[in-house]
């Protein structure tokens, strides 16, 4: 392709017009492509925003008024398109909020960019007063954010229930966000109090009901039933809890092994001592007090097995089987208690103790609760109930967006007003600074300034009202000096939007714009699309390569196969300790 | 007069002008697809993978944008390995190098076609390059004193660290530069960049990027095992911790009750916790394997408190073991023999989201490690080559502390010097030295035209600058004037300069040799896929 350009080489660069065609064509699509993303996830902003419903390729629907969702699912193609997904996912882990928000900040500004452009001023010359301006404006929000409390938990609520209402569930917002916020301040470490680990609070969904039955729960919950073989006991009161790591079945060994049977009264002999064995675990379990197992899931062999079971039952042993291995740290954590890996070190001081297991029925399936944990860690668990799956998905990414806000409030303790204010403020000061610096720097941040209105913008034509009537009359409020001034989207006017509560904490707000500013240079700095070669084709290639060296063409296709296998095997099971490494020893194995 | 086919179907032989063309064609179709990365302001590009997942890269660095093209050009594939070179051997100026030999192609082509012939050129350039590398060196040697008279050592880094960052980090350079400086400082001399360890973690932004003395593992710590130690004494090591399996192919055991199967796996946890206990005997409180460490093991080292970390990767066991001190183990028969690692403190931090391990107070006092953050994973990986690029340049200066300014200065004083020569010279060589000059302008011009402004007007008032003796004049691109380097503090590696110079050259004349290009039959695929 490039050859094709440069078939008529140019004579010197210093005699010639230098012809950038092209590269302008370039930047133009890559901002085309960039805005019209930024459109598609525009109407969903604020909280009269509207929903998406997204089928996905395997005929999955999803309906979400999240953007880093919305923009994860639709599969862009197009580089630039796709650096836009890419921020939003970034905003979403570095604030877990306004994930909408920062793509249509990122969409106004290559907007103003396109003009800036078409005016002739050099990318980069826009590139760096583009940071200018978001450095300030990270100064301008610092300073008109208000300090808070951590103990303040109506302030706490009131942010957590901003980031709510703008979601399909906001008419739950008065139950999720105080809930939101208890699971975050009870997972605080008053040793480390910023920070916050959010996977420390587990959430877990439960068809049936309604979001209203939501709850937090104080312990622990498993979406599965007890081990109902045999009968045992679905409900036991001062639990000792065991975690093990080891299976209880017929031993098995690494080796490959083979148990001759010559006659049949040696079958007899081998089911007695299956059972004989068995029994010895299960009496080596019982003698330590133990009355709940939570098993981890295995694939090697049967983590247990119906006879297994059948002596648990007996014993009086209540069984939870196949736990994830990752949820292994969070059980342990909560129950505070040791994993066991081996039967001869089953001891009562690796088990964790509560004041009651048991059984629930829910909706269409069961779970098991554990409640009253003595010393419990600092974990929390919140069941989320909801009459679709739809519904309670939304519902997870509502509260994860609201968890997020809490955890930005513990970690940076500002709030700022919400409702399109600080951005109109922004607008304000940055247009102000603006005119006093010089040349193109000044024309580049007063265009900054420009685009943040887009918020306001959005905000009030979500809404229904007159988006023009509304911006001027709050720009005139702020240039008044109310600095808190904002579109209150329930009154259709505007009012003070502290006294409405309506705010959100600092860290989305500064995030945002840098987050949009950094990606915006990034787009304009680029200008050619090269293809390249796929790496891992690569790799595949000399994979293939050597085995043929080593097994001769003939296994070529056997090979492939087999290795195709493996993978998928590994990928379904890759909680469990089989690795790849593994995978490929199989192979070599069977060969 | 029908000659029978020499070359096999499919190959085909191309000759004289033809093949010449063609490769002049492919260099400089090379050239001009990266040219306009060159600079402080040069721009960046899109690489996009035509595999499926159409990944996407973003950067400036003329080494990764060469290497990952499609090239069916034999000389274009000259000037990318030069540039790979140039990358192994100094790490930054990949995109110049390949600028030069591109302009150099350029101008001998315009030679060739007025009949000088192809040798004549190199010898020229041959000689012209001998003369340019005294007299730079004896430059550089007069630059580098005035260097150190006006800043010390480590501001002399600093300040062509400026320079030298590509834009994607923008203003936050300073801090990049700093970053820099600071990680290579810490090397106190040594080229070893792998005790320098660069972790990326998405989120935040770039200024929150910052150098941490001591490593950072990104792995968990396992469970139930203590989270924090003092005075680490660490066991590196690569073993199965599984079970010693018999690796043999059909190897099994045979028996014939259940009670014998469960000895076996009584004596396979056994060996196991053998396995541990020689472990144990080591007198350490960390262990670090590279590969799993399974449920069993794992909660016998949490029994003996110690800190066991599973599956570090290949990578990352290196370079704990280089940073601690230790050796990586794979027996453990004799304890005495095995140097451990040591370190004062080892806890778990958190970054963003994630948690990594901290390993702190490390024996080797070099090893630092810079955590980036960014908006997203193009940002990251593109702040990644910038600082590999600077680190290089830096820790190479530090050995060789000769600088020359930077902004095109070195170009234009040697322009000027070659002209001088080309005036003396009689004959035909004179053309091909005025070429060379022509060819060391086109950088300084590349330069202005990237960042957007008359490149023709700035480099006549530079090349008038020039014309007075002892001047520091070059471009300026962010005021977009002609200024003074010495003044401005910019500079760039003598080393990376003089690697530049010569590989281009060198580049130019293999191709410019050239006058056959023989393609061989593609090898046929079996269709056995």
């Amino acid at each position: 392709m490039a050859a094709v350009t440069a078939a008529q080489p140019r004579s010197s660069k210093t005699e010639s017009y230098v012809d950038n065609k092209r590269k302008e064509d370039i930047r133009q699509a890559n901002i085309k492509a960039a805005r019209a993303v930024a459109d598609a996830v525009r109407t969903s902003l604020g909280p009269k925003g509207m929903d998406k419903m997204i089928s996905t390729a395997n005929g999955e629907v999803i309906i979400t008024n999240d953007g880093a969702t919305i923009l994860n699912k639709m599969e862009v193609l197009q580089p630039a398109a796709k650096m836009l997904v890419d921020l939003s996912k970034s905003q979403d882990s570095a604030a877990g909020d306004g994930t909408t928000t920062v793509v249509v900040i990122a969409g106004a500004l290559l907007k103003q960019c396109l003009l800036l452009l078409t005016n002739g001023i050099h990318p980069t010359v826009i590139s760096d007063s583009l940071h200018k301006a978001s450095t300030k404006a990270v100064d301008v929000l610092t300073a008109m954010a208000v300090p808070l409390e951590i103990s303040d938990r109506e302030s706490l609520i009131k942010s957590a229930s901003t980031s709510l209402n703008s979601k399909v569930v906001s008419q739950y917002s008065t139950l999720l966000a105080p809930l939101a916020v208890d699971s975050v301040l009870s997972v605080v470490d008053p040793a480390k109090p910023d920070m916050v680990d959010l996977r420390d609070i587990k959430i877990v969904k439960k068809l049936g009901g309604t979001v209203d039955d939501t709850e937090l729960v104080k312990g622990l919950v498993f979406d599965k039933k007890a081990s109902h073989a045999a009968g045992g006991p679905t409900r036991m009161e001062n639990a000792k809890i065991a975690v093990i790591q080891f299976q209880i079945s017929p031993p098995k060994t690494d080796i490959e092994q083979s148990i001759v049977v010559s006659d049949y009264t040696q079958m007899d002999r081998i089911l007695k001592e299956e059972r004989n064995y068995i029994l010895g675990m299960i009496k080596k379990i019982k003698a330590t007090g133990c009355n709940v197992l939570l098993i981890q899931k295995s694939i090697l062999r049967d983590a247990v097995t119906d006879l297994s079971l059948h002596y648990l039952a007996k014993a009086k042993i209540m069984v939870i089987k196949d736990v994830e291995r990752e949820d292994i740290e969070f059980i342990t954590k909560t129950l505070n208690c040791l994993p066991i890996a081996n039967i001869e070190h089953f001891r009562a001081e690796k088990l964790g103790h509560a004041d009651l297991v048991e059984e629930v029925s829910l909706g269409d399936g069961k779970i098991v609760k554990v409640t009253g944990i003595k010393d419990m860690g600092r974990t929390t668990t919140v069941l989320i109930r909801g009459s679709n799956q739809l519904v309670i998905d939304e519902a997870e990414r509502s509260l994860h967006d609201a968890l997020c806000v809490v955890r930005c409030l513990v970690s940076k303790r500002f709030l700022i007003a919400g409702g399109g204010a600080p951005e109109i403020e922004l607008s304000r000061q940055l247009g102000a600074w603006s005119k006093v610096l010089h040349g193109m720097e000044g024309y580049c941040v007063r265009s900054f300034a420009e685009a943040l209105e887009v918020i306001p913008y959005t905000l009030a034509e979500n809404a229904g009202l007159n988006r023009i009537a509304i911006v001027t009359e709050l720009r005139n409020r702020h240039a008044q000096g109310e600095i808190n001034a904002g579109i209150n989207v329930r009154k259709g006017q505007i009012t003070n939007i502290l006294e409405e509560n309506v705010v959100q904490p600092l860290l989305v707000s500064t995030s945002a714009i840098t987050l949009a500013t950094e990606c915006v240079r990034m787009i304009l700095k680029i200008d050619d699309i090269v293809n390249v070669r796929d790496s891992t084709m690569v790799s595949t290639a000399k994979y293939l390569l050597s085995s043929r060296i080593l097994y001769g063409g003939f296994f070529l296709n056997f090979l492939l196969c087999l290795f195709v296998f493996f993978s998928k095997l590994c990928f379904l099971v890759n909680n469990e300790t089989i690795h790849m490494q593994h995978a490929h020893l199989a192979i070599q194995a069977l060969l | 007069m029908a000659i029978e086919k020499i070359l096999k179907d499919d190959a085909s032989e191309e000759k004289g002008e033809r093949a010449r063309m063609a490769s002049f064609v492919g260099a400089i179709a090379i050239t001009d697809l990266v040219k306009t990365t060159l600079g402080p302001k040069g721009m960046d590009k899109i690489l996009q993978s035509t595999g499926r997942g159409h990944e996407v890269t973003v950067t400036n660095d003329g080494a990764t944008i060469l290497k990952s093209l499609h090239i069916d050009n034999p000389a274009a594939k000259v000037l990318i390995d030069i540039s790979k070179v140039q990358d192994d051997e100094v790490g930054d100026g990949t995109t110049s190098v390949v600028v030069l030999a591109g302009e150099l192609l350029r101008e001998a082509e315009k030679l060739v076609a007025a009949k000088i012939h192809p040798v004549t050129i190199i010898s020229v350039y041959n000689n012209v390059c001998l003369f340019y590398r005294l007299r730079m060196a004896s430059e550089c040697a007069r630059n580098a004193l005035l260097q150190r008279v006006v800043d010390n050592k480590e501001n002399a880094g600093y300040a062509f660290i400026l320079y030298y960052l590509p834009n994607v980090l923008g203003f936050d350079k300073e801090h990049f530069a700093q970053l820099a400086v600071d990680a290579v400082m810490r090397l106190k001399g040594s080229t070893n960049l792998e005790a320098i360890q660069i972790i990326k973690k998405p989120g935040g932004s770039l200024k929150d990027s910052f150098l941490d003395e001591g490593f950072i593992l990104d792995k968990k710590i396992g469970l139930g095992q203590p989270k924090r130690i003092e005075n680490a004494k660490i066991l590196v090591a690569n073993t199965a911790m599984d079970t010693d399996k018999v690796k043999i192919y059909g190897a099994r055991v045979r028996v014939d009750s259940m009670s014998k199967v469960a000895e076996i796996e009584g004596a396979e946890k056994e060996k196991m916790r053998e396995k541990v206990k020689k472990i144990m005997a080591h007198g350490i409180n960390c262990f670090v394997n590279r590969q799993l460490i399974y449920n069993f093991p794992e909660e016998l080292f949490a029994d003996a408190s110690i800190l066991a970390i599973e599956h570090a990767d290949f990578d990352g066991i290196e370079r704990l073991a280089l940073v601690t001190g230790g050796e990586i183990a794979s027996t453990f028969d004799n304890p005495e023999s095995v140097k451990l690692g040591h370190c004062k403190l080892i806890e778990e931090i958190m970054i963003g989201e994630d948690k990594l391990i901290h390993f702190s107070g490390v024996e080797m006092g070099q090893a630092c490690t810079v955590v980036l953050r960014g908006a997203s994973h193009h940002v990251l990986d593109e702040a990644e080559r910038s600082l590999h690029d600077a680190l290089c340049v830096l820790s190479q200066t530090v050995n060789d502390t000769r600088v020359l300014l930077g902004g095109g200065w070195p170009e234009m004083v040697m322009a000027k010097e070659v002209d001088e020569l080309a005036r003396k010279t009689p004959g035909k060589k004179s053309h091909a030295i005025e070429a060379f000059s022509r060819a060391l302008v086109a950088i300084p011009t590349i330069i202005a035209d990237n960042a957007g402004l008359d490149s023709a007007d700035l480099v006549a008032q530079l090349r008038a600058e020039h014309h007075k003796e002892g001047c520091n004049a070059g471009i300026d691109v962010i005021s977009g004037s002609v200024g003074d380097m010495a003044e401005l503090g910019i500079a760039e590696s003598f080393k990376v300069k003089q690697a530049v110079l010569l590989s281009a050259i060198e580049a130019a004349e293999m191709i410019l040799r050239v006058d056959e290009i023989i393609t061989c039959a593609p090898r046929k695929r079996e269709d056995r896929m």
